[in-house]
């Protein structure tokens, strides 16, 4: 989980939901990308977020986003949040023994009800399915810290997105080995709005 | 050689038709006769449970079958043939659950057994199931039902009968379903149904019963959700049942 | 001769135990301190623990050294302790000698010769010191436990140290904070006295949620002008 480092987080809100992630793609102390991926548009609601080995998180994405597109043709119907959670969840612990080194982080609205949904779970899939945020990667004590403090219950999209934004920036530029700008996606039933914050680069 | 083609499984006859598909076929309409009924806030299955012999203990089998929480099956045909496919079914739930964490929608399951029964119709060494079935639980409008032929052919229905009486039940439905129809009131046709062709007298040991419903649960959060459960009813449910209808 | 199947003899057969002991333990907590312009505020909590039983709910690990100055230390209590006691020996010495307090960089220096004068059996505490300057404005020093040492406004150690931390640089220190209110927040490392104090509160109860080691009670010690005041705020005990 060291090896690369990442951040990743995801808070729920009232009515929306915000996963945000930084940017760096590194080898240890060695930072190689400013541009990496780490969150992936599963289907319109949801998201998912990857923090861990890059190659795993690369891999892993591409098998999560084969399994969602198989499920969505074969039940005719976009994938919830939850099911979505399991679904990665079984995916993680079939390599029980051999696993993904990927700490993932879900997000997203019920495609019905609109109900916000954020999940995350440990590299064999134990799932934590939280009601205020999840966080995941190597600056994971920073984030909790920065989350318990700032966030608050029913934020609407506009103080949602400050409010993880903050907890990003923060929590990255305490942690060497993540950063380097981040990502934020800020997900409601109508829209959704992403935006690149920019960091410190050192 | 009268017919040629009756014996190869997977051989078409000129005709364009796979016989031994139709002689399965021929076997489930010699079964006994189950019903299935769409209400609207619930499904109801049905079936006579008919011996041999009145030496038969009848209360120690099951034709009715839980495939999971939500779903339901009757058959008509071969016993032993549907004991299979309900164990096929059940293993497909179970899959489905391992993955998702939540039972099958119908639909999918339905096409699970489907995708058995074709098998049998296609592989060597095999014969086709001698059953039809009726699969009863909820797709994502709400109550459904659906029957599975030997063949893997499967037909969604409001209101459907299969087996011996199959022709008659289905003009008494025709005659009777209302889309309506609420599920107390389709326990009584589907009983009523079974009724048309019955030998002897109906009680509460000689037919069964499945529904399955909306009901209160708890979700993983501890809060009351509602929840699909398909129960098979009671001897003592279908006596009421039973007793309401005169 | 010697026999490749082993010991030749018979009976029980006594081998060698070895005991390892290990000088250090950490036993937990964490300390925050925030300097301002004309105060510093040095907080801990009092929990005491040891692996995941907890010793103490009341161990203060901040102390009041004299009217200016309050250290905080963190890691090992009994280091802590004692080099607590010795450091109000060597105050009370001083002002023997030189007949007046001891000004907090002269302390601060003292803190980083003592602790390095154990680098090859280091005291296991992580050390903040904070104190008003002689023009009254408030610093914070904050110390590894060798000695290295950094002046800073604001400084955080121990178990949730890592929590903290970047609260503070929004908080405290303004980063990525584009709109201000100056009334209220006052400038990057010098906001007002209230603020700061709202701030070392919600600093440790959101601490305490998280952390296993943080909890029980917050000690705050507050420096001004006037002399040190002590504030305890309970914490979840659980």
């Amino acid at each position: 989980m060291e090896y690369n480092g990442s951040a990743v987080m995801a808070m729920k809100g009232d009515g929306c939901v915000a996963i945000a992630a930084d940017r760096r793609f590194g080898v240890q102390a060695l930072t190689l990308g400013t541009e990496f991926q780490k969150i992936f548009q599963m289907n319109k609601y949801t998201f998912v977020g990857l923090a861990g080995l890059a190659s795993d998180v690369i891999t892993l994405s591409d098998q999560l986003r084969y399994k969602v597109k198989m499920y969505e043709l074969r039940e005719e119907r976009p994938i919830s949040p939850e099911t979505f959670a399991h679904l990665a969840s079984s995916s993680l612990y079939e390599k029980r023994f051999g696993p993904w080194f990927v700490e993932p982080i879900i997000a997203g609205l019920d495609p019905k009800t609109g109900e916000p949904f954020i999940a995350s779970t440990d590299l064999i899939g134990c799932i934590n399915f939280a009601k205020d945020f999840v966080v995941s990667g190597t600056a994971n004590s920073q984030m909790y810290g920065m989350c318990e403090s700032l966030w608050e219950p029913n934020l609407g999209p506009e103080d949602l997105f400050e409010t993880i934004s903050q907890a990003m920036l923060n929590a990255i530029d305490r942690d060497c080995i993540a950063g380097w700008g981040a990502v934020v996606h800020v997900i409601t039933k109508d829209k959704i709005v992403t935006k690149h914050l920019k960091g410190r680069m050192d | 050689m009268v017919d040629r083609y009756s014996f190869s499984l997977t051989t078409f006859s000129p005709q364009g038709k796979l016989v031994q598909i139709e002689h399965a076929l021929a076997a489930v309409n010699q079964g006994i006769t189950s019903v299935g009924i769409k209400a609207t806030n619930g499904i109801v299955i049905a079936t006579e449970k008919k011996t041999p012999s009145p030496l038969v203990d009848i209360s120690s089998f099951d034709k009715v079958s839980r495939v999971c929480d939500s779903i339901g099956v009757v058959y008509s045909g071969m016993g032993p043939d549907a004991r299979l496919l309900v164990n096929e079914a059940r293993k497909a739930a179970q899959k489905y659950r391992r993955v998702y964490a939540q039972d099958p929608p119908l639909p999918i399951l339905v096409k699970d057994v489907a995708a058995v029964m074709q098998e049998y119709t296609q592989s060597g060494g095999v014969r086709p199931f001698g059953v039809s079935l009726l699969i009863a639980g909820y797709d994502h409008h709400g109550p459904a039902l659906y029957q599975v032929d030997p063949s893997g052919a499967f037909f969604p229905w409001k209101a459907t009968a299969i087996g011996k009486n199959m022709i008659s039940a289905r003009t008494f439905l025709e005659k009777r379903y209302s889309p309506r129809l609420e599920i107390e009131d389709a326990v009584h046709t589907a009983i009523l149904t079974l009724k048309e062709g019955f030998e002897g007298v109906m009680d509460e040991k000689n037919i069964e019963i499945g529904v399955a419903q909306m009901q209160e649960g708890m979700s993983r959060t501890g809060e009351k959700v509602q929840e699909v459960i398909f129960r098979v009813l009671t001897p003592l449910e279908v006596r009421d049942y039973l007793a309401n209808l005169s | 001769m010697l026999s490749a199947a082993g010991p030749t003899h018979a009976g029980p057969v006594r081998i060698p135990m070895e005991h390892g002991f290990s000088p250090y333990t950490d036993n937990g907590g964490t300390t925050l301190a925030i300097a301002g312009d004309d105060y510093v505020i040095v907080a801990g909590d009092t929990r005491q623990s040891e692996g995941y039983s907890i010793n103490t709910r009341y161990c203060p690990k901040v102390f009041k050294l004299d009217n200016n100055c309050v250290l905080a230390t963190g890691g090992m209590a009994a280091d802590g302790q004692n080099l607590v006691r010795r450091l109000k020996q060597s105050i009370e010495q001083y002002h023997h000698v030189h007949a007046k307090t001891m000004s907090p960089s002269a302390l601060a220096q003292l803190l980083s010769v003592v602790l390095y004068g154990k680098r090859h059996f280091p005291y296991f505490v992580w050390n903040t010191l904070g104190g008003l300057d002689a023009d009254g404005s408030g610093w914070v020093y904050s110390y590894d436990p060798v000695g290295n040492v950094e002046k800073r406004k604001w400084a955080c150690a121990g178990s949730a140290g890592h929590l903290i931390m970047p609260f503070l640089d929004a908080k405290i220190g303004h980063h990525h904070q584009s709109q201000i209110d100056a009334k209220t927040e006052g400038k990057p490392g010098s906001v007002p006295f209230d603020t700061a104090m709202k701030y070392t509160k919600d600093a440790f109860t959101s601490a305490t949620e998280r952390d296993i080691y943080t909890g029980d009670l917050l000690e705050i010690f507050v420096i001004r002008k006037s002399g040190v005041t002590v504030e305890q705020i309970p914490l979840k005990r659980d």
